[in-house]
């Protein structure tokens, strides 16, 4: 059956419209904060190829919506109306779910005793058991350690709910009352989405309704496209890192190619380091994955705001993430806080992109997440636990337009805590909640300041954590000759002692009085600084954003009294601009040693090991070549001659490896 | 001040395009309407000359003048461009970038072009001051003279010509922040202070400062125009008090509008809302959703029981609001939504909007693109001689033009291939509005079905019965002055001004008598308040509320008590309760919390008496008849002139109903029956 336009584009809202007043349902009955709060929920209706045709506009998460239902409807066998799948298990549901908290439900909706669509919703939920409440922590090696696994399983049979898993999972969560309750939430989203889609098929019919799922896909698909198809084609690597696997202080790689050709793009993560012993992996079956395509989505929706968000989207997307690492780790590899790598992934797929659209894409963002959380002793043998702030930075700077300032929506758009209710609810005092100044990559247009957060601590045995403390070896990087923006700080002052700086945080126990105070990343800047009009690094000088030496040095704009020295800027700029790499001095200290050529190689070996013993070999292999190298490298300089010394050597340990006979086949 | 016997009452609302009037005598039987074409470089000018045409049609002196109710949109207009008052803003230190930092949110996850919105007062105009409060109320910082005359002048150094200031925690203590404040404005010769805990001491700084923000950005706007109009108004011997309608639904007097305009912002869409909850109290009908189509968008609210719902959180050009306003929430297209086709072939219906100028195709302004309005016409739903009572003549072969290019575009055909695509845009426009109504309503839990529609706004009638067969609304009532709806709205306005006090406290014993203690002084300063407007008000009624939320949930609930309800068992049931309806499920075991405590005080005025329509007998006569499109070719509809209608007559669809600024048609398998105050009531026919 062909759609008219006119019914389509009704189609289109009515599906889109009932996806979202299945979200205000679940809002509305969902228990848990983050239902209530930080919306990390969201419903959609799938086709029978388990893809989503429809997804909500304005509410929910908005990155799920390239999520598979397949392998979840298919592990459970045929479907009888009022039949409820429900799954947490990233590796079971092929990377339907992420992490264990996030519990995923899907409900057969049938029309003539035929399977018309799937309803689907999931919510973060408080906890599901596992080592530590709430379930995640980084440093858990192991899925086990991250809670009770749920292979998709039928939660609600017939209409009837499974008496024995409800007993099974009440007993192994340790919130069992709110879990439930949000799952009750979800259900009752579900029925929402099986009224609408009767009605819609009432009105329309269901040729109509099975004609305008695929419509609705392609249409997106056509959009998208043609989006990318304005792009130049052709192949573009791009690698960063995380400072650290969050159990010691060895930095994670991560590394892509994107081809564009023919409207399309294909995506290969290979020279990616292997999968870690920390909860940071990303689940994605090597699969064409929201987690590993934010940033090609975000671009599709940023050059068309108007495009219809559905699986679409994904369609012109082909995917290679190598089996067994940080990308596509296999079981059992913890995955719980797999944002903390999303983010770094959506850096890399900028930085590629960016090489093809330089006029499009941004300079890095300030990569970071940290909820800033404290527990103190609430005076009755427990702990008093709140978040003071969600801190991030800002976004990078791009051709004709300065970063934003203090914000970055790209992974999580999260709403900060007023400063008051958190006064109410701690006995902290903030002494400062702020832009940080001089934050910001220098450029033509210059990146987005970063924040700092500020609070002297008012009981004694006060915890303090700050999970997530990234960018702070290697920099947000500056783009087309813009500078990279400063590195995040976390410093923690003890009255009488030293301010003691820390590079990487997990949990701190203070006293009273004590202060701590987190500076986030600012965001790289775009093109050179040195061509900046002079009136915007005035008005940022003015606005107390950039100080007077940062901007006599970073854009060599001379201001004396308040006032811009047009002579003097016009002569400090002809003697040339500054030469500081883009990616800011760490990183090209650490690629002195560690050049991409080389770790390119060391992933191609690495791939003919046991994917259990690949963490271990490049553990081993880093550490002989780190010896040789001061404390704190790369934060820390090296000589000319140690740095020579350390590539040779890591040269040598990659010749040895590539020499040796494979220990195992690919796993 | 009081109102003599027997003195008319006037309502105003001066709009973007005209000032409405509605002027009541209570002795008279009928409603003297006028539309003033707006002066929007001095709005005072189209009050003051559109009064004299008032009294003149009503043949009453200014003298026999004894109330002005008045609305403006000046100030929120101010606030979405960005064109108030230069603003500086005091804060306490540490906290320059309130503003900058706001929630932290951007309007979207994917779109990394979107740019964040504009402050309302630049980095460069915020000075951080070393004043300071503990959670409970206790100064822990405050400048010595000397420390607040450097203040002083270094705000005397940016020129500002009004200053807000905010000191965290002030909510809990609002007097020092008023002392501050005065001690401040007394070194600043004549430049007026908002204190943002004066204004509104409810917890959260940002959304704080933007409250005093606001109010210093249109305060000097506001009171120019004030003197202005009451000179005016001298000028034309008319000496009777004017009261300023508010974002509430309620109204204010002069003085206190001079002091606190921003709660005045959202006056306008409130006082139809209030009109229509009234009429719609008197028609007999307890639930309403009211549907207001401007030009640019639509936008509806929910009443019940002659109460609209309020808000304690809406949007003003990218800001948040926290003060009570009706809450009205936009559900998309207005008559100058623009159609298109786009590059895949799919019909679209908005968001741009052609406006009032250039306006639709039809209206012969050089507008080229077609607009829902110009659909309206095609498909002979709208009369091109008599829109707006024939003021405007409408071309109707230009919209035919355009819309069969846009036909097509659409690859349709045939001599119907204009109205075809017409009507196609009609059902998009809708179907859109029908999605955002659903969601609205499923957000509150409320099923709209069982909700009459009330429309309002020059093209809420011509929408209403689609809207309505879509939704599966049974009910429309269309009021009879449709395009003078927030003027009445005003003219009836009660007395009205919330207050707030948060307090942050686990619910037990002490803290409930606390809360008791707290309401019986907003009591008081509510009281004392209402006294110094006037003598206007009958009877006086309290609304009692606490935003109160299970221990460690994030989001409070607003819960209204029962007066005299503030013991701690009633508090407790009513937020149980309240919670169980909305969200349900209780929790008996789960701590409960407070946060603030809101007061509402309501003067209640005389009630306008809506004129009676004298009864009809027999069927009514047609003007005419014409065809109109629907979709399966072309029906012919009776035309009717509401002018000559009279109680208890009914009309079948289908069918035209025309009045001078509105037409309402009526739809195949409705039925249009005239009530006894002249509303048009449709319903669906029994099948």
């Amino acid at each position: 059956m062909m759609l008219d336009p006119i019914t389509l584009e009704i189609l289109g809202n009515k599906l889109a419209a009932a996806t979202e007043e299945m979200c205000v349902t679940l809002q509305r009955i969902g228990r848990t904060l983050y239902v209530k709060e930080t919306a990390d929920f969201c419903c959609a209706l799938a086709g029978l190829d388990g893809r989503f045709f429809a997804y909500p506009r304005s509410i929910g998460v908005s990155g799920f919506v390239g999520l598979n239902c397949l392998a979840t409807i298919a592990a459970v066998g045929p479907l009888q109306p009022g039949d409820v799948i429900l799954t947490n298990d990233p590796y079971r549901s092929l990377g339907l779910a992420t992490h264990l908290p996030d519990l995923h439900v899907i409900t057969p909706y049938f029309h003539d005793g035929e399977i018309v669509a799937y309803g689907w919703a999931f919510l973060h939920c408080s906890d599901v058991g596992g080592r530590v409440p709430s379930s995640i922590s980084p440093t858990n090696s192991e899925v086990f350690q991250e809670g009770l696994q749920i292979p998709p399983i039928k939660l609600v049979r017939e209409g009837v709910m499974n008496a024995d898993l409800e007993l099974l999972f009440r007993a192994n969560v340790r919130t069992p009352d709110a879990n439930m309750g949000d799952i009750r939430a979800m259900l009752a989203a579900l029925r929402m989405g099986g009224q609408r889609t009767e009605r819609i098929i009432a009105q329309h019919g269901v040729a109509a309704f099975l004609a305008a799922q695929q419509a609705l896909v392609t249409y997106t698909s056509q959009r998208a496209h043609a989006v990318l198809a304005s792009l130049p084609e052709g192949s573009w690597r791009f690698s960063d890192y995380l400072d650290s696997d969050a159990v010691s202080d060895l930095p994670v790689r991560l590394a892509v190619t994107i081809t564009l050709a023919g409207g399309g793009i294909h995506i290969d993560f290979t020279g990616t380091d292997p999968q870690l012993q920390a909860a940071m992996n990303i689940p994605s079956a090597g699969r064409v994955h929201p987690w590993l395509t934010l940033r090609v989505m975000a671009l599709i929706a940023t050059l068309d705001p108007g495009v219809l968000l559905n699986a679409g989207l994904q369609t012109p997307i082909r995917m290679t993430a190598p089996e067994g690492t940080v990308v596509n780790p296999t079981s059992p590899a913890a995955v719980g806080v797999r944002h903390a790598a999303c983010v770094r992934v959506n850096d890399l797929l900028n930085g590629a992109l960016g090489q093809a659209a330089p006029l499009v894409m941004t300079a890095a963002n300030s990569g970071m997440i940290v909820p800033v959380v404290v527990a103190e002793p609430n005076g009755r043998g427990g702990r008093n636990v709140q978040v003071v702030e969600p801190m991030t930075g800002g976004t990078g700077g791009r051709h004709g337009r300065d970063g934003i300032d203090g914000r970055d929506p790209s992974i999580s758009n999260l709403a900060n805590n007023p400063v008051e209710t958190v006064e109410a609810e701690l006995s902290v005092e903030i002494e400062r909640y702020a832009l940080r100044a001089d934050s910001a990559g220098a450029g033509e247009w210059r990146g987005g300041l970063g924040l700092e957060l500020c609070f002297r601590i008012g009981v004694d045995d006060t915890m303090v954590l700050a999970r997530g403390m990234e960018r702070a070896v290697f920099r947000p990087w500056g783009m087309a000759g813009g500078a990279a923006g400063a590195n995040a700080e976390f410093i923690v002052e003890r009255p009488g002692q030293e301010p003691q700086i820390l590079r990487r945080i997990d949990m701190l126990q203070l006293r009273r009085d004590d202060r701590v105070t987190l500076r986030t990343a600012g965001a790289g800047g775009y093109g050179n600084p040195f061509r900046r009009d002079p009136e915007l690094v005035l008005d940022d000088v003015r606005r107390g954003l950039v100080s007077v030496a940062a901007a006599r040095d970073a854009y060599g704009v001379v201001i004396d009294s308040g006032a811009l020295d047009g002579a003097a800027t016009t002569a400090l700029r002809a003697k040339g601009s500054p030469t500081a790499p883009s990616s800011g001095p760490e990183r090209a200290a650490w690629d002195g040693v560690f050049a991409p050529a080389l770790l390119d190689r060391l992933a191609a070996v690495l791939r003919n090991r046991p994917i259990a013993a690949r963490q271990a070999e490049k553990t081993r292999l880093y550490g002989a070549v780190l010896a040789g190298l001061p404390d704190g490298f790369p934060a820390t300089a090296a000589s000319d001659a140690a740095t020579c010394a350390a590539q040779r050597i890591f040269n040598d340990q990659i010749a040895a490896l590539e020499a040796a006979p494979a220990t195992g086949a690919l796993a | 001040m009081t109102q003599p016997a027997g003195q008319a009452r006037i309502g105003i609302d001066v709009g973007g395009t005209f000032t409405d009037f509605v002027l009541f005598v209570p002795d008279r039987a009928n409603l003297v309407h006028h539309k003033q074409p707006s002066t929007p470089d001095d709005p005072s000018l189209a009050v003051a000359d559109g009064l004299r045409v008032l009294l003149e049609k009503a043949k009453l002196g200014p003298e026999q003048v004894g109330l002005l109710m008045h609305g403006t949109t000046i100030g929120l207009n101010a606030i979405i461009q960005r064109r108030g008052a230069r603003v500086a803003l005091v804060v306490t230190r540490g906290f320059r970038d309130v503003l900058e930092i706001g929630r932290s949110r951007m309007p979207s996850s994917f779109d990394f072009h979107a740019s964040k919105e504009v402050p309302l007062v630049p980095r460069d105009r915020v000075v951080e001051i070393a004043a300071r409060l503990d959670r409970n109320g206790q100064p822990t910082q405050l400048p010595d003279d000397a420390a607040l005359a450097q203040t002083a002048a270094a705000l005397r150094d940016l020129a500002p010509d009004a200053v807000a200031l905010m000191i965290i925690n002030g909510y809990t203590n609002p007097q020092v922040e008023g002392a501050l404040a005065e001690r401040l404005a007394a070194l600043l010769d004549g430049v007026p202070v908002s204190s943002a805990s004066v204004i509104w001491p409810e917890i959260r700084e940002f959304e704080r400062t933007l409250v005093a923000c606001m109010n210093a950005g249109i305060q000097p706007l506001m009171q120019g125009y004030f003197d202005r109009l009451q000179q005016r108004l001298t000028d034309d011997r008319i000496t009777a008090p004017i009261f300023v309608t508010g974002s509430n639904g309620g109204s204010l007097s002069v003085a206190t509008a001079r002091l606190r305009p921003v709660e005045t912002l959202l006056s306008g869409p409130a006082s139809g809302v209030m009109a229509a909850s009234r009429l719609a109290g008197q028609a007999g009908l307890a639930r309403i959703i009211t549907f207001d189509m401007g030009g640019t968008s639509s936008d509806i609210a929910v009443s019940s029981d002659g109460e609209p719902e309020f808000a304690t959180r809406t949007e003003i050009g990218g800001l948040p609001l926290v003060l009570p306003v009706v809450a009205v929430s936009a559900i998309g297209a207005g008559g100058g939504s623009i159609l298109r086709v786009d590059a895949q072939g799919m019909l679209k219906v908005g968001p741009q909007s052609a406006g009032a100028d250039p306006g639709p195709v039809a209206y012969g302004r050089g507008g080229t693109r077609p607009t829902v309005t110009d659909c309206y016409l095609v498909t002979g739903l709208i009369d091109p001689d008599r829109f707006l009572g024939g003021r405007l003549r409408l071309e109707h072969a230009a919209a035919e033009r355009a819309l069969a290019e846009i036909a097509a575009q659409l690859g349709l055909t045939g001599p119907d291939a204009a109205a075809q695509a017409a009507w196609g845009a009609l059902r998009v426009a809708t179907s859109g509005m029908v999605t955002e109504l659903f969601k609205t309503m499923a957000s509150r839990g409320l099923n709209p079905t069982e909700f009459a529609l009330l429309p309002f706004g020059g093209a809420g009638p011509t929408h209403a019965n689609l809207l309505a067969e879509e939704a599966e609304i049974p009910r429309i009532l269309v009021p009879g002055p449709a395009a003078t709806f927030c003027a009445l709205g005003a003219v009836s306005a009660d007395l009205r001004r919330d207050f707030v006090r948060s307090l942050r406290r686990r619910l037990d014993p002490a803290s409930a008598a606390d809360l008791a203690g707290l309401f019986v002084a907003l009591n008081d300063e509510a009281r004392l308040w209402l006294a110094g407007e006037g003598d206007l008000a009958r009877s006086v009624d309290f609304q009692h509320a606490v935003d109160m939320r299970y221990g460690g949930q994030a989001y409070e609930l607003r819960v209204s008590l029962a007066h005299g309800a503030t013991g701690l068992a009633d508090i407790a049931e009513a937020f149980h309760a309240a919670h169980e309806r909305l969200y349900g499920f209780r929790d008996e075991q789960a701590p409960v919390e407070l946060s603030t405590a809101r007061l509402a005080i309501i003067g209640r005025v005389a009630p306008v008496a809506l004129p009676r329509l004298a009864r009809a007998d027999g069927a009514p006569i047609p003007r005419g008849r014409r065809p109109i499109f629907l979709g399966d070719g072309w029906i012919d509809a009776a035309v009717y002139d509401r002018a000559t209608l009279g109680a208890g007559q009914r009309i079948a669809g289908p069918a035209i109903i025309e009045q001078d600024d509105t037409t309402t048609p009526v739809l195949p398998g409705w039925d249009a029956r005239v009530d006894g105050h002249g509303n048009l009531d449709l319903s669906r026919e029994e099948t």
